[in-house]
């Protein structure tokens, strides 16, 4: 008997190597140990370490393993009774073998009969035996709700049973059971088919079916044994195909069945009418899926940048041609200051480019403590405050941490450029809030607002949402609307604009073509054009290159928040060079005068170096350098003057834009107050 | 070691608890806001009385509390906005001044207070006080939103002192500093003018122009396109004078006979009629009489709210019934308001310029005889002299600070000028006659140079033209008494 149980060791160790090989070395060595050597001590032990390992998880054992286990009591059982001290416990192993699985059937060939017998009594004393009839085969059975093995000689407790009998296209036949002592019942199932079904199989899993558009669900795991005869004619394993997928009801007519997975093109099939009726079941072919990838490239002017796309970093900037599988994806580049995000769709053997340019970062911190009405609903709003800022990443508050918290963790790590915080303003019964928002920096904006208005952030957002520009393209040439004139008239023009032709004095009537009524229509016209625009005047015509002209940013405006400019300027600052960088810096600069950091201003003025001597230029860059010198108070007066001074060497430099009021009166007018 | 007995104790924390006690307690903070709130709901419902009694009860029980200065803000602007009583605001701003000086309403006092100042203000030297509380406002608040207003005003108070230098820091700095404010316009149009006043053509064209890309829908955005129009076509076209004919097109006959002409502020033309007595205003094809009759009347003037004539009996106000003496003067050759509320009148036979004050008190100030008087937007006026065949342009005192020798610049000299009209830009138009040139018009800059002349000969004009106005458009309108009728040049 122990050689005949040697001989299917290594059967048993093929089965079950691939699982938990320890365990299952466990339970070999055990039976080897009586099996070769007869060591009872020795197997005893083994098979108790099997036993209380599967015990501990008895609820989710795959069925395998819950064989392991019964085998395990019985083998206890047997080795139990063969010593005087131990043998009590068998009946305990044997009691252990009925309440995990009565179906369980004792090695007659391992034990003896007056083991048997007893198993027999016990199981006799607690469940009746019933005897399974189930057409067809392959379908489900539950006994009062839960799945059951489907056996041909089953045995159930005591008591009211309910047994339900269910395949995919038939059916289901459900029917009631009393069970008592020494009674033998019979449960015949003949289900009535109702309905096509659809086997199919995926290469590789985890696809997901669709069937006239509508989910049903994903082909995973792995095929068994029974895949085999399909696997063969395409030179597959079984395992290479997904567990089968079941279609179960297929309703009369013609469907659209669909596989979708990540990576993979997407499949279609049309079923035929003929699959539906007559009702049968039918297994497709395999669906073997074909790969399906794009290229990204993703490259910033902004040094340090990551690419992330679904929460999967990708890399350091610049990613070129990298090969990615097709499909929706949130692509994120998280830059040391900054981070710019992005949904992107990748089509298949496309390539996609971008360009990365970083966002500031909004870490709202949290609604301080005090209640009010509507508190739940302002929150909310301030929460999801992100949906609806465009030029700022938006950072949830972190469950549980408190603003002082959270903004000292902001400061350490530099993961923010700006803050919001929101303060209940303690009156009587709180109607107001107050809303701060500030850079790291410390330049804060305060507002207050009302929470239970109908959107009381509105105004907020706007403010987050105005970025305005430090460029704009332009043509260089002064125009004015006049009444009496059918376009734009020209007030004056630089040199080359005049050697291309243009007329001073006359009006534009029309640009590339098209007639012309207003210089705003003009504006819109630059916006939209490329390197070079068309102008006819009455009896002459000239195209002049367009060029970006210096502009700077309004200052004391309602329609600005100017923590969250300065923000944006300093990151367009960090990407920007030769004279756009420095025009960036001086309007940082102007920003900080805006919160009277006229310090700070000086120290970005003070190396602001512009190559152009016209609109928003050097002379600027001077004038703004002494108005802050004044503010600064006396003791600065001398470097005022010499700013001044130095501002009066440009006389074609204005203020605000192209066209805006010239430098040098300013200047001039502010040395005559400094004698 | 002293130890203080318990009376002194006692004595001494009571002392201590004083200002406490004198703090505005919680409920009184209610019963202000509730005071407030109650005479804001009568104020809106026009029951001032009781506003007004509501809030001075609130000043009475909480004067420590916040809306104690909200109060008093409120009463200052009820004297001056409904009861037009601007003395009775003083004391009231007074007190907002010095006791509240801290709060937010105070920097919309001192505001108040310095547009008081400044209206009372009759000469340049007198806006001190007024130029004090408007720097009080910008040294002492820094983030008030009364900033933008008391700089455009600061910036109207050194233009008026002939400081445009400052006065132009002061406008642009109230516009650049204040985007999106509603001084922005206002400020804007000033800089504008400021500009070319002090020579910046260019500029000023500019400036207005980008007021009307920034605020089209503003009043001063209509300001700005004549402002810039006339400009464009006095000084820089400068297209010869062209007859269009009689104006409204096609119109003949249709007055009696015109002898006065001269452009509102609002663009419309104001037309004496000798022979109805009355002045008429022309407003589209319509024409409407307006104020009252007034036989005999020599000039109109602009005011900034209506017109005045001064006829043989006096000056006489489009709303007063009766006509107000001006002394001995009987050939009243040109009259014009300046910005002060100064009266400035020529008279063809008196070699001085009498001007009256609002308060009725009369100086004369010494010139030439005046055969016509126009007024500058200088502040000042522009008078003809025949006797010295000499154009004046005087400035706010009175004082000659450009000098035009009739036929300077022309092909030949006048001798006479019939007639001055200016508009709101600093352009002269003459009505001139005699000499070689003989009869005909000519346009002069703000700086005293020709920049558009024509002999009526030259432009087929044959009537009897005894006035004239400078459109809106660029145009020039003529008064002919004999056709009644009145012709465009262009």
């Amino acid at each position: 008997m122990r050689l005949r149980y040697l001989l299917s060791l290594p059967l048993l160790c093929v089965v079950l190597w691939g699982q938990d090989p320890a365990l299952k070395d466990t339970f070999v060595q055990a039976k080897a140990l009586w099996a070769t050597q007869g060591d009872r001590e020795g197997a005893t032990t083994r098979f108790d370490t099997v036993v209380a390992r599967l015990t501990s998880k008895v609820a989710s054992l795959e069925p395998e393993w819950t064989q392991v286990l019964c085998e395990s009591y019985n083998w206890l059982a047997v080795l139990d009774d063969r010593s005087a001290k131990d043998r009590p416990r068998a009946q305990v192993r044997l009691q252990a073998l009925l309440d995990l699985n009565p179906d369980f059937e004792l090695d007659r060939a391992l034990t003896s009969r007056r083991l048997v017998n007893l198993y027999d009594r016990m199981k006799g004393e607690r469940f009746t035996l019933v005897k399974l009839s189930c057409q067809p085969e392959g379908g489900r059975l539950l006994v009062d709700g839960k799945p059951a093995v489907v056996l041909p000689r089953k045995f159930l407790p005591f008591g009211t049973r309910k047994l339900a009998y269910g395949r995919p296209g038939h059916a289901p036949s459900e029917l009631t059971l009393e069970l008592g002592p020494h009674e033998v019942k019979s449960a015949e199932f003949k289900l009535v088919r109702t309905a096509s079904t659809i086997t199919l199989y995926t290469q590789p899993s985890d696809v997901e079916i669709l069937l006239d558009g509508q989910p049903l669900g994903f082909a995973i795991g792995k095929a068994g044994p029974e895949a085999a005869a399909i696997t063969q004619a395409l030179g597959l394993r079984p395992e290479d195909l997904s567990a089968p997928f079941i279609i179960p009801e297929l309703a009369p007519g013609k469907h659209r069945l669909e596989l979708r997975a990540p990576c993979f093109r997407t499949r279609i099939l049309e079923l035929g009418a003929d699959l539906a009726s007559p009702p049968a079941d039918h297994t497709l072919e395999p669906f073997r899926m074909a790969p399906s990838k794009g290229a990204l490239s993703v490259s910033s002017a902004w040094p340090g940048g990551e690419l992330f796309l679904s929460g999967q970093s990708r890399g350091l900037l610049p990613v070129i041609n990298s090969p990615v599988c097709s499909g929706p994806y949130d692509l994120l580049v998280r830059f040391p200051g900054g981070g710019f995000s992005q949904r992107i769709t990748l089509e298949e053997d496309k390539a996609l480019i971008l360009e990365a340019r970083p966002k500031p970062r909004l870490a709202f911190l949290g609604l301080e403590e005090g209640e009010f009405t509507g508190r739940a609903r302002f929150l909310n709003q301030l929460e999801t405050i992100g949906d609806r800022l465009q030029p700022l990443a938006f950072l949830a508050p972190r469950p549980g941490e408190l603003p002082k918290e959270a903004l000292a963790r902001l400061k350490a790590s530099r993961e923010a450029e700006l803050v919001l915080t929101a303060r209940p303003i303690q009156d009587k019964v709180v109607h107001r809030v107050e809303l701060v928002i500030a850079t790291l920096e410390g330049e804060e904006e305060r507002l207050i607002v009302k929470p239970l208005e109908q959107d009381p952030l509105g105004s907020l957002t706007a403010r987050l949402n105005a970025v305005p520009p430090v460029q704009r393209p332009g043509l260089g040439v002064a125009f004015l609307d006049l009444a009496s004139e059918p376009g734009p008239w020209v007030l004056s023009a630089p040199e080359p604009a005049l050697k291309a032709g243009l007329l001073i004095g006359k009006s534009v009537h029309s640009v590339q073509g098209k007639s012309l009524a207003s210089t705003q229509e003009l504006q819109q016209r630059i916006q939209t054009a490329k390197d070079s625009l068309s102008l006819a005047q009455e009896g002459a015509k000239a195209t002049l290159p367009l060029q970006m002209e210096a502009l700077e940013i309004p200052l004391g405006s309602p329609s600005l928040c100017y923590p969250a400019v300065l923000a944006q300027l300093r990151l367009q600052y960090a990407g920007a060079k030769g004279d756009e960088a420095n025009l960036i810096k001086l309007n940082l600069a102007l920003a900080l005068m805006q919160f009277r950091k006229y310090d700070k201003a000086i120290e970005l003025l003070r190396d602001t170096r512009l190559s152009t001597v016209r609109g928003v230029s050097q002379g600027t860059v001077d004038f703004h350098t002494g108005l802050c010198f004044l503010y600064l108070g006396a003791s600065y007066q001398s470097e005022a003057v010499q700013a001044f001074r130095q501002a009066l060497k440009y006389p074609q430099a204005t203020l605000l834009g192209p066209d805006g009021p010239l430098v040098a009166p300013l200047a001039r007018q502010a040395l005559e107050d400094l004698k | 070691m002293l130890v203080p007995s318990p009376w002194f104790r006692l004595t001494a924390a009571l002392l201590c608890a004083l200002p406490v006690l004198a703090q505005v307690q919680p409920q009184d903070a209610e019963l202000a806001e509730r005071l407030y709130r109650s005479g804001e709901r009568a104020y809106a419902a026009k029951a001032y009385k009781e506003a007004l009694d509501t809030w001075g009860q609130l000043l009475q029980t909480a004067p420590r509390s916040d809306f104690a200065p909200m109060a008093l803000l409120r009463l200052a602007r009820h004297q001056v906005e409904v009861e037009r009583k601007p003395d009775a605001a003083m004391p009231i701003l007074d007190r907002l001044r010095s006791e509240y000086i801290k709060s937010p309403e105070a920097a919309e006092g001192l505001l108040m207070r310095g547009l008081l100042l400044a209206r009372q203000a009759r000469r340049p030297a007198e806006l001190k006080d007024a130029m004090a509380e408007f720097n009080r406002v910008l040294d002492l608040f820094p983030d008030a939103r009364a900033r933008g207003e008391a700089r455009l005003h600061l910036g109207r108070a050194w233009r008026d002192q002939g400081q445009l230098g400052r006065a132009l820091q002061q406008f642009i700095d109230a516009f650049r500093l204040n985007a999106g404010s509603p001084v922005v316009p206002q400020a804007m149009l000033e800089a504008a003018e400021t500009l070319d006043l002090m020579g910046d053509l260019p500029g000023c064209l500019q400036m207005l122009q980008r007021l009307r890309v920034e605020a089209p829908q503003s009043p001063e955005a209509v300001e700005a396109t004549w402002r810039m129009a006339v400009r464009v076509k006095h000084r820089l076209q400068k297209p010869p004078f062209r007859n269009e004919g009689p104006w409204p097109t096609g119109l003949t006959k249709w007055l009696k006979t015109p002898t006065l002409l001269m452009v509102a502020p609002d663009g419309d033309l104001l037309i004496f009629q000798n022979d109805l007595d009355r002045t008429f205003r022309l407003h589209g094809s319509d024409l409407v009489q307006q104020g009252p009759s007034a036989p005999g009347t020599r000039v109109l003037i602009n005011t900034p709210t209506s017109f005045w004539m001064v006829s043989k009996t006096g000056l006489v106000r489009e709303d007063a019934v009766a006509a107000q003496p001006l002394g001995v003067l009987g050939a009243v050759s040109g009259a014009a308001l300046d910005r002060w509320g100064n009266l400035w009148v020529a008279d063809a036979k008196t070699p001085a310029i009498s001007v009256f004050a609002p308060d009725g008190t009369a100086r004369t100030m010494a010139s030439p005889t005046a055969n016509a008087l126009a007024p500058l937007p200088t502040g000042g006026v522009v008078i003809a002299a025949d006797a010295d065949r000499k154009l004046l342009f005087l400035d706010g005192d009175g004082q000659p600070r450009t000098i035009v020798p009739y036929g300077k610049d022309l092909p030949a000299p006048f001798r006479y000028v019939t007639a001055l009209a200016s508009d709101g830009v600093g352009q002269v138009a003459a009505l001139v006659d005699g000499g070689d040139y003989g009869e005909g018009v000519v346009l002069f800059g703000p700086d005293g140079s020709v920049l558009r002349q024509a002999t009526f000969k030259s432009l087929g004009v044959n009537g009897r033209i005894t006035s004239l106005a400078l459109d809106h458009s660029g145009g020039l309108i003529l008064c002919d008494r004999r056709n009644d009728l009145l012709i465009r040049l262009n």
